[in-house]
Formats: C-alpha cells, sequence, structure tokens
C-alpha cells in the first residue's frame, strides 16, 4: 500500500464504537499510516500503552467506560501523558470538558473528513518529527 | 359517675359547676354565721325574759309579805290603820298574779309551776288570810288563838319556800339556756369562719386551676405558632388540657398537619416538575447524539465520494452505506415520534379484528432472508388467533421482537416464534440463543435508551423499541414480558385478550 518504510509511517489509534465511523477516520485520514482499532475503551487503553501510538482519535460516547475517563487514563500514564488527542463527540457541548480532560483537539460530529485530516497532520508537525 | 361527666366535660361547664359548688360553700358559711348571730339575739331575749321573771316574782313575793305583815298587825292591835298593807296589796294582788303567770309561760314545767305557786297564793289569802280578817272585825280575840296564828305562819312558809324553789328553778334553766345558747354559737362560729377559710382556699386553687389548665396550655399553642411561622412544620403539641384547650390543640397538630402535608406535596410536584424538565432535556440531547452518529457517516462517506477517487467498487460500498445510515436515520426518527406521542397518549390505535396468526407470520416472512445465520421456526395454529387491534402497530411489536432476538444473537442459531390461544388471550412468543440480558439490566430493559452492552457489542439500536413495544402492547389491553439468562438467550412474549367470536 504505501511506498514509506513501515517503521517511518505514523501509528493512529482509533478508538470509536461504531464500524462506519472507524472507516471514515482511515478513509479521511488517507493511506500515510499505520492503523490500530478499538470499539470502547479498555481495548482501547490496552492497545495505546502496547503500542504506543503517534495519534490517538477518541470518541467519547464508548461502551464501558467513558471517552473522558480513558483519556483521563491516558493522561495519568507516564508514557501516554504526551501522545496528542483528537477527541471526537456527537455531544456538542462536551468540546469544554474534552480540552479540561486534556484532549488536543475537538472535532464535532458529524465531521469534515478534511477537518479532521488537517487536525492530525497539525498536531504530528506540532510533535515533530521522532 | 359525676367525675367520669366532669372529666369529659368541656372547660366552661367546669368553670359554671365550680363556680357554683363554691358559690354554695361561701353561702353556707354566711348561713352558719346568721344562724350564730340569731342563736344570740335568742340567747339575750330569753335572758331579758328570765330576768324580768324573776323580778315579777320577788314583787309578787313583796306583796304576798306585804299582805301578811297587814294581817298581821291587824290581828295583834285590832286597829284598822294597821290592816293597810294588807287592803293594798290584796287590791294590787289580782293583776300582779295575771301578769306572772302570763310572764312565766315559756315551757309547760314552768306554767305548771307557776299555777301551784298562784294557787297557794290564793288559798292563802282566800282560805287563811281573808277568813282571819273577817274573825279579827267580829271577835278579835279567836284570831290571836295559837292555832290560827301557827296556820298562817304554816302557809306562808310554804308559799316562801315555794318562791325560793321557783327563783331557782328559773335561775338554773336560764343559765343553762344561755350556756347551750353561747355553746350553740361558739360551733356555728367556729364553723362558718372555717367554712371561709376554706372557700378562700378552694377559690384559691380554682384559679391556679384555670391558670394551669388555661394560660400554660395556650402559652404553649402560642408558642408552637410562632414556631410554625418560622417554618418549623414538623411543630406538635402534646395533647393535654381539658375541653376546649384540648381541642384548640387537637385542631392546631391538625392544622400543622394539613401544612406539613401540603408543603410535601408541594415539594413533590416541584421535584417531578424538575425530574421531567431534566428527562425532558436529557432526551433531546440525547435524541440529538443519536441522530448525529448516523448523520456523521451519511455525511462523511458523501464527501468521501465526492472528493477522492473512489473505485466502483468501493462507490457502491459508500452509498450502501450511506443507503442503510439514512435509514436508520429515518427508523430512528419514527421511533422518537412515537415514543413522544405514546407518552402524550397521542398515538391513536384503531380497533379492528386482527388475526395475530397472520401478523406474525408475515413479519418473520420478512425477516426470514435478511440474516443468513438464523433459522426461524414458526409455530401457529390452523385456526386464527382474533385480537382487536391495529394490525401495524401489532406488526411494530412482533417486527421489534424478532429484530432483537436476530442482533442479539450474532453468532446465529434458532428463533423460535409462537402464537397460541391460552385462557382468554392470544400468547405470542420470540426465544433467541444468544447474548441474553444481564441480571443488573433486566429490571430497565423497558426503559428508553438501555441497550446494555449492545453498543459494545456492535448492535445497532435506538434504545427505544422495547419502550415502545411494551407501551404498544398495553394500548391493547395487553402486558409484555421476558425470561432470560445471560449467555443462553432470551425468551419475550406479549399476551394480548382474543377478541370475542362473532
Amino acid at each position: 500500500m504505501s511506498a514509506q518504510p513501515e517503521t517511518a509511517a505514523k501509528r493512529v489509534l482509533i478508538c470509536e464504537d461504531d464500524t462506519n465511523l472507524r472507516t471514515l477516520v482511515r478513509l479521511a485520514l488517507g493511506d500515510g499510516y499505520r492503523y490500530y482499532e478499538a470499539p470502547d475503551g479498555p481495548s482501547g487503553l490496552e492497545l495505546a500503552r502496547r503500542i504506543h501510538p503517534d495519534v490517538i482519535v477518541l470518541d467519547l460516547m464508548l461502551p464501558g467506560q467513558s471517552g473522558l475517563d480513558v483519556l483521563a487514563e491516558l493522561r495519568a500514564d507516564h508514557d501516554l501523558a504526551k501522545t496528542p488527542v483528537i477527541v471526537m463527540s456527537a455531544w456538542s457541548h462536551s468540546d469544554e470538558a474534552a480540552v479540561q480532560a486534556g484532549a488536543d483537539r475537538f472535532v464535532p460530529k458529524p465531521f469534515d473528513p478534511d477537518e479532521l485530516r488537517n487536525a492530525v497532520l497539525a498536531l504530528l508537525e506540532d510533535d515533530g518529527p521522532d | 359517675m359525676a367525675r367520669i361527666d366532669l372529666r369529659s366535660s368541656s372547660l366552661s361547664t367546669r368553670l359554671v359547676v365550680g363556680s357554683a359548688l363554691l358559690a354554695l360553700l361561701v353561702a353556707a358559711a354566711f348561713g352558719i354565721l346568721v344562724f350564730a348571730v340569731t342563736t344570740l339575739d335568742d340567747a339575750t331575749k330569753r335572758e331579758r325574759h328570765a330576768k324580768a321573771l324573776t323580778s315579777q316574782t320577788l314583787q309578787l313575793e313583796k306583796l304576798v309579805l306585804d299582805l301578811d305583815t297587814g294581817l298581821r298587825g291587824y290581828v295583834l292591835t285590832g286597829k284598822r290603820d294597821f290592816l293597810e298593807p294588807w287592803t293594798s296589796a290584796r287590791k294590787a294582788l289580782p293583776a300582779k298574779l295575771r301578769r306572772f303567770r302570763r310572764l312565766a309561760s315559756a315551757s309547760p314545767a314552768e306554767r305548771q309551776r307557776a299555777t301551784t305557786l298562784v294557787d297557794q297564793i290564793r288559798q292563802y289569802v282566800q282560805y287563811y288570810a281573808e277568813p282571819v280578817v273577817q274573825i279579827t272585825t267580829t271577835t278579835p280575840a279567836a284570831s290571836r288563838t295559837d292555832i290560827v296564828r301557827q296556820e298562817g305562819a304554816r302557809e306562808l312558809a310554804d308559799i316562801r319556800a315555794g318562791f325560793a324553789s321557783f327563783l331557782a328553778k328559773e335561775n338554773a334553766l336560764a343559765s343553762a339556756r344561755t350556756s347551750a345558747a353561747q355553746r350553740r354559737s361558739e360551733l356555728a362560729i367556729i364553723t362558718a369562719v372555717g367554712g371561709l377559710v376554706a372557700s378562700a382556699l378552694l377559690i384559691t386553687g380554682f384559679g391556679l386551676y384555670f391558670a394551669r389548665s388555661i394560660a400554660r396550655p395556650v402559652r404553649e399553642v402560642a408558642d408552637g405558632a410562632t414556631r410554625l411561622a418560622g417554618g418549623d412544620l414538623t411543630t406538635r403539641l402534646e395533647p393535654h388540657g381539658v375541653g376546649e384547650v384540648a381541642e384548640l390543640t387537637e385542631a392546631f397538630n391538625r392544622m400543622a398537619e394539613r401544612l406539613e402535608a401540603s408543603r410535601r406535596e408541594l415539594e413533590d410536584q416541584n421535584r417531578r416538575l424538575r425530574e421531567s424538565e431534566r428527562a425532558k432535556s436529557e432526551l433531546v440531547s440525547v435524541v440529538a447524539h443519536e441522530l448525529r452518529t448516523p448523520l456523521a457517516s451519511v455525511l462523511g462517506f458523501t464527501s468521501v465520494l465526492l472528493q477522492r477517487d473512489v473505485t466502483a467498487e468501493q462507490r457502491r460500498e459508500y452509498l450502501g452505506i450511506i443507503e442503510a445510515q439514512a435509514r436508520r436515520l429515518g427508523a430512528l426518527v419514527n421511533d422518537f415520534l412515537d415514543v413522544q406521542r405514546l407518552e402524550e397518549g397521542k398515538l391513536s390505535i384503531s380497533k379492528e379484528l386482527v388475526d395475530m396468526g397472520s401478523v406474525v407470520r408475515e413479519q418473520t416472512e420478512l425477516f426470514a432472508g435478511q440474516s443468513p445465520k438464523h433459522l426461524l421456526d414458526v409455530s401457529l395454529p390452523k385456526t386464527p388467533l382474533p385480537v382487536h387491534g391495529d394490525s401495524n402497530r401489532l406488526a411494530q411489536v412482533v417486527a421489534n421482537l424478532l429484530s432483537n432476538a436476530i442482533k442479539y444473537s450474532p453468532q446465529g442459531g434458532v428463533v423460535r416464534v409462537a402464537g397460541q390461544r391460552k385462557n382468554g388471550v392470544i400468547r405470542v412468543s420470540v426465544s433467541d440463543q444468544g447474548v441474553g440480558i444481564p441480571a443488573e439490566l433486566q429490571r430497565e430493559i423497558f426503559g428508553k435508551f438501555v441497550r446494555g452492552h449492545a453498543t459494545a457489542a456492535g448492535i445497532e439500536g435506538s434504545g427505544l423499541g422495547l419502550a415502545i413495544s411494551r407501551s404498544l402492547v398495553e394500548a391493547h389491553g395487553g402486558n409484555i414480558d421476558f425470561e432470560s439468562r445471560q449467555g443462553q438467550g432470551s425468551t419475550f412474549w406479549f399476551e394480548i385478550p382474543t377478541a370475542a367470536p362473532g
């Protein structure tokens, strides 16, 4: 798929319960990334601790554990405290809470694919190449 | 008996009865005092009478002595001059005797004594003195004989003894009467003063009793009212006091109870209003959220199709997603509207004769083609299953149960659908071999937006289906329930009264 060597591809963790929306996130960001998907909070956290992704796209309304709780645990984790997190939510009033909990960006649902891609690019540039 | 009556009687009755008794006591004390004074007065009168009688007696005795002196002088001297005391005394005697007898008539015994004395005197005058005067006038020597003189001296001595005895008797009687009167009056005065002192004590006690049984409870009611006015509606008074005061206390407690009850009612109403307000705004926000998720897919895939070059296969796939999500949106909107209409009681349900058997058969056929993993097993009797109702709404309930049975048995399996007539009801049941319902969810499974772990399992739905189904079944006069074991599947069933034949 990609001409870049595997190690160079940025790793994106998509934590979202709706299958279609996970597909849509992948389509929005394009082929330049390596994707990891989790349908709920606990498996998302487990995956994040294992792979240390470069960016996390996190839904707030997750079964089992709310996205805000997942975010709090990420921020409390020494290895993941600095990982950029984009929160996506259909709860239009949750942007403030998300930013307070440590989100770097808030993207409301329904989202524009370009807006999401730009947000990810901006965060990865800020982070700098590592 | 009278005591019990008094105890249960009103305060005003007690006041009146108590006052009347006290008035009687005071009147009795005064009556006794008046009696004492009258007794003393009577004693004084008797004493005066006794003195008068004594004086009359002495005067009479003197008159008799005068008679005797005159007679004796005349007999000794024979001279008429010496007869002077006799003559005047003899003249005054009848009146004196009458007067004496009139005075000495206080008792039959006294009268008797006076009569004896008077008879003695009369006898002396009539049968001795007058004959002696007569004899002295005709034959003076005859009257000077010893026999005549001795006879006179003897009779006179008798009379004087009679006088002495009469006076002694009178004196004894008078002193006895006086001391008796004094004793009576002393007793009466002591009794009356005692009665008055007792009345004074009783009146004071009476006053204290009423102060205690009116003033104190009234003070307590006033304090209670102040506390009540200050907002402490739990204020209650100890039920004591009698009659009207007890009624006042009871009325106060009833009032406080009513006030507290109406405040509780208001608070309840407020809480219910706040709750329904909160539920409404929660519903709005849940609806918005539930609509945005499929909308995100629709808009997102549309924009991908518009902006990217995609293969024909991808286009078909994305358009399929868009169509499914748009349908999901439409179904969600219908569910929300149904829930709202059901909650407001505005959902109209037509009542026509419906064969539940046909409804079950049609819905099962619709679902049969949708899932290759599931086997739908239908069991229906040959005869119709008639109910009165709305065939579209009944079909909606069966479809919801079938859709749940398929959705919640993702591994596939047999879904058993059965319709039967049973004790006046038509019973429809749908069983699956799916995930079952966790115990903690079973109580609220018919609530709105209850989806359990469906989201995690990737099972779609609004969480409104069972809430709507229950409302629809209840609107048909039936009931809906389920049995379920986690990991082993669920059986949902509903019963609707059989339509009367004909």
